[in-house]
């Protein structure tokens, strides 16, 4: 008879194991990805060149990874806030609609005064990402609404919003398509940092991830969040404010996403159109999993994915690969970090079962 | 005629701890044989190393006379014994014909629901069961779940059936139903083992009975006709035993002052108009057979579910319907009975859940800001003074072993002033030098001018550290006695609802 093989808890993993596992659970999916790609037809040579050298080592291609990941960056913040006390914020991109329609309006309707126009563009796109995640998270905190579903449906609701605006009362008549009028040069508009197209949203993304990681590391409210993501039931019974910390950790997750959407908006396309928001939420989750819901991993990830985005926008181009590609290379290294991390907490034994 | 079944010396230790010592059992084809015992006194271990679920450290089988090797369930199957569980191993999105094609497909040879249906029918008729082979479990009540159950284990030939305690979640019509249905099978020659501690339906239902106390058999197979009540009640607990020392103390103000109390939880019994007041330096104990409300009682007495009615005053002050926070505030402090589930966040590390508890009233640092540094000098003193092994600050609480998780807990819950301490199955689980370390903090706590409600299924360590001793049963306190002024056996009878 075969031994049986036992899986056998690991004690505490150290910290390098840690970082092994993150660093190794990445590259692993990389290799894999990489092997998918040489099937596909792309010889091994072209792959390293498009996603090493001139992603990594070249100074254009690093702007352009630093401006894709920009909003990865945020959206990865904003899934990790919610996710980390597990309330799933399936509604990332609803929320950056969101986030965008409220700069646009402040743009095209020259509110406040110039000097301040651009910081009230995102607070208002924060504001109103905190709005559209606050409907399900009152279902949820008041009525036990499953937030996946609702949050998830508001994605549209908030996108046909955009159709309407876009097609209606926001469409520029100067244009064939459906975009809004571009926001004013100097006033609404992000500056450059002056390499490739990358832009100052950088300094927002990485402030937010900077606040956050204070926020859940040393503020009341961030102990509460990990108190209840260990354990809801013990984190009540032992008088956290359950109700309150999860709607302040919504209302993060959703001001996140909101002043993402604003920042692509503001940043990259300098108006509204009907392509801002799209695929954000499968990207945040992934990276703010693989970043385990802490800050300053999901900004190192964003940036890996941000890699990934460059290359595959390379690839579709140049080799005729699918769209699809980008989405496929992102979930490889998903699931090998899951793999990973599930051998970093368990080992395999063969034979005898050890007493602990 | 031979024995149907009978187990000689089984022992059986789980982790060191004995769950079973030399205990014997024997029952004959024809009788309805009633298993007695508290919580813990090793029915059930027993009744598992009949059908093959634990594997005993000694002990040997033997099925209707020849010698049995029984090391896996299946083992069992085949020789015609089955065991219906307390809790019921059905899907609960099948119907009733695919749930028992799940389980008895090769005992049926068919793998078709479909064709199971007619079988499934054919049984039932002949049982006397009336139930629709295509009805969906989750639409069924749990008496006709049961039976599902039941049908499931005579499909696979079982001659031999076990039920653990099968009444403990009926209604006293459906019980009787139910045990009625079991005197019939033995009728027809089954052997029928009744895992129970209601003595009403030992007397009632049973031919013989064995009784077990502490893992031993002390009353093997006795006739049920020539035994009443109070002896097995007494048999069932013990004589009086060496009584621990209790401390004497001198009782001050009423603290916890709990009035008509009543809350409900869907598929529960809840708490019915329960009455009470906890004087400080008072150990309130209460007393019962598991499932009998405790757990709304103590939920409610916390703050984490709010009662349909009644008060609940600390200190003077009404908290019914308020959340635990404001419970909290007012010095109630909790041991819940599952001590990883409602007490400490497990993935957290041993500072974090010691100075939970402490952060909303601003223990450490300001509203806004944490400071850790403070909790795990804090958290360090802690483990110093109650001697927690194992444990450094930042060591993840899942990693401490039982007695020292419950030390952490009662560390926590115990620092600073606690008007209330509602403590349930504070020592489930634990072993013996463990469990005189947390009857220890519970004196201390008492001794410090805390009011205590120490909710126990363990008769012993409710009379051990009670100064005043109530009943809980069917949601209703049924008896309130100061300590030294009733047996342990009225005690019994009155846990046992045999009033």
């Amino acid at each position: 008879m075969l031994s049986p093989i036992y899986l056998v808890p690991r004690q505490q993993s150290p910290l390098w194991m840690r970082v092994a596992t993150f660093v190794g659970g990445i590259a692993l999916g990389l290799l894999i990805a990489f092997g998918i790609l040489i099937a596909y037809g792309v010889s091994a040579g072209q792959v390293i060149n498009e996603f090493i050298v001139f992603v990594f080592l070249d100074l254009n291609g690093l702007a352009q990874v630093v401006t894709a990941s920009t909003p990865l960056v945020l959206v990865g913040l904003a899934s990790a806030a919610a996710l980390k006390l597990r309330f799933w914020n399936i509604g990332v991109e609803g929320q950056m609609w969101l986030g965008c329609i409220a700069a646009t309006g402040v743009a095209l309707f020259d509110i406040g005064p110039d000097f301040f126009r651009l910081p009230l563009m995102f607070i208002a796109a924060a504001i109103a990402g905190a709005c559209w995640i606050g409907i399900p998270a009152f279902l949820k905190l008041r009525f036990r609404v499953n937030e996946i579903i609702t949050s998830l449906l508001l994605t549209y609701v908030a996108y046909q919003l955009v159709q309407h605006l876009l097609f209606g009362p926001w469409h520029d008549p100067g244009s064939a398509f459906p975009n809004s009028r571009h926001y004013d040069e100097g006033v609404e508009r992000l500056a450059r940092l002056g390499w490739g197209s990358s832009h100052t949203g950088l300094w927002i993304a990485l402030g937010a991830g900077v606040l956050l990681w204070f926020t859940m590391s040393r503020s009341r409210l961030g102990f509460y969040m990990d108190a209840i993501g260990a354990n809801v039931e013990a984190a009540r019974a032992a008088g956290v404010p359950v109700v309150l910390t999860t709607a302040f950790a919504a209302a993060m997750s959703g001001g996140l996403a909101g002043v993402a959407g604003a920042g692509l908006a503001a940043g990259q396309e300098y108006r509204m159109t009907l392509f801002i928001a799209g695929g954000y939420t499968f990207s945040g989750i992934v990276i703010a999993f693989i970043g385990r819901f802490r800050p300053i991993p999901v900004i190192v990830t964003a940036f890996v994915v941000g890699g990934v985005y460059t290359a595959g926008d390379t690839l579709k181009v140049f080799y005729q690969l699918p769209a699809a590609i980008t989405t496929l290379i992102e979930a490889v290294i998903l699931f090998t970090f899951v793999v990973v991390e599930f051998f970093s907490r368990y080992r395999l034994s063969w034979g005898v079962r050890e007493h602990a | 005629m031979s024995l149907a079944l009978e187990i000689v010396g089984a022992s059986k230790a789980f982790d060191g701890r004995p769950a079973l010592k030399q205990a014997s059992f024997s029952c004959g084809w024809g009788e309805v044989h009633a298993l007695l015992g508290e919580n813990g006194a090793g029915k059930s271990t027993l009744m598992n190393v009949a059908c093959g679920l634990y594997a005993p450290d000694e002990g040997s089988i033997a099925v209707d006379g020849q010698p049995a090797a029984i090391t896996a369930p299946a083992d069992a199957a085949k020789l015609g014994i089955g065991m219906v569980h307390q809790h019921y191993k059905l899907v609960k999105r099948f119907t009733i014909a695919e749930n028992i094609v799940l389980a008895c497909r090769d005992a049926l040879g068919m793998r078709r629901p479909r064709d199971a249906a007619e079988a499934v029918a054919a049984k039932a008729a002949e049982v006397g069961f009336d139930i629709d082979p295509g009805a969906v479990v989750g639409n069924l009540s749990i008496a006709e779940q049961q039976r599902v159950e039941i049908l499931k284990v005579l499909l696979l030939g079982a001659r031999i059936l076990i039920l653990d305690e099968p009444t403990s979640v009926l209604t006293d019509q459906e019980s009787v139903a139910a045990l009625t249905f079991m005197r019939r099978l033995a009728e027809d020659g089954h052997a029928v083992v009744l895992i129970t501690h209601k003595l009403r339906e030992v007397i009632g239902y049973s031919s013989r009975v064995t009784v077990m106390r502490g893992g031993e058999t002390v009353l093997a197979g006795a006739e049920t006709a020539g035994l009443d009540a109070a002896t097995l009640a007494r048999t069932m607990v013990g004589e009086e035993g060496e009584e621990q020392a209790r401390r004497d103390r001198p009782l001050g103000d009423v603290r916890l002052q709990v009035e008509d109390l009543t809350a409900r939880r869907a598929g529960g019994i809840g708490v019915d108009g329960i009455g009470f007041a906890v004087r400080s330096g008072e150990i309130y104990g209460i007393a019962g057979v598991g499932g009998n409300g405790q757990q709304e009682l103590a939920d409610a007495l916390t703050g984490l579910r709010a009662p349909t009615q009644g008060r609940i005053a600390i200190d003077g002050t009404d908290l019914a319907g308020k959340a635990v926070p404001a419970f909290r505030r007012r010095g109630m402090r909790a041991i819940p009975a599952d001590r990883f589930r409602n007490g400490l966040l497990a993935e957290l590390a041993v500072y974090e859940n010691f100075g939970v508890t402490g952060v909303p009233a601003g223990d450490y640092g300001s509203p806004a800001l944490v400071r850790r540094g403070a909790m795990k000098a804090a958290a360090a003193r802690a483990i110093d003074a109650h001697t927690i092994h194992g444990a450094a600050p930042g060591t993840a609480a899942r990693l401490l072993s039982g007695g020292n998780a419950q030390k952490l807990l009662l560390a926590r819950e115990l620092k600073g002033e606690a008007s209330v301490l509602v403590a349930h199955s504070p020592t489930r689980g634990l072993d013996v030098s463990a469990c005189r370390t947390v009857h220890d903090l519970l004196q201390g706590a008492a001794d410090a001018g805390t009011a205590c409600v120490l909710i126990s299924e363990d008769l012993e360590e409710v009379l051990a550290l009670s100064t005043t001793i109530a009943v809980i049963s069917r949601g209703r306190l049924v008896g309130e006695f100061a300590a030294g002024e009733v047996s342990r056996a009225e005690i019994g009878r009155l846990m046992l609802g045999h009033a």
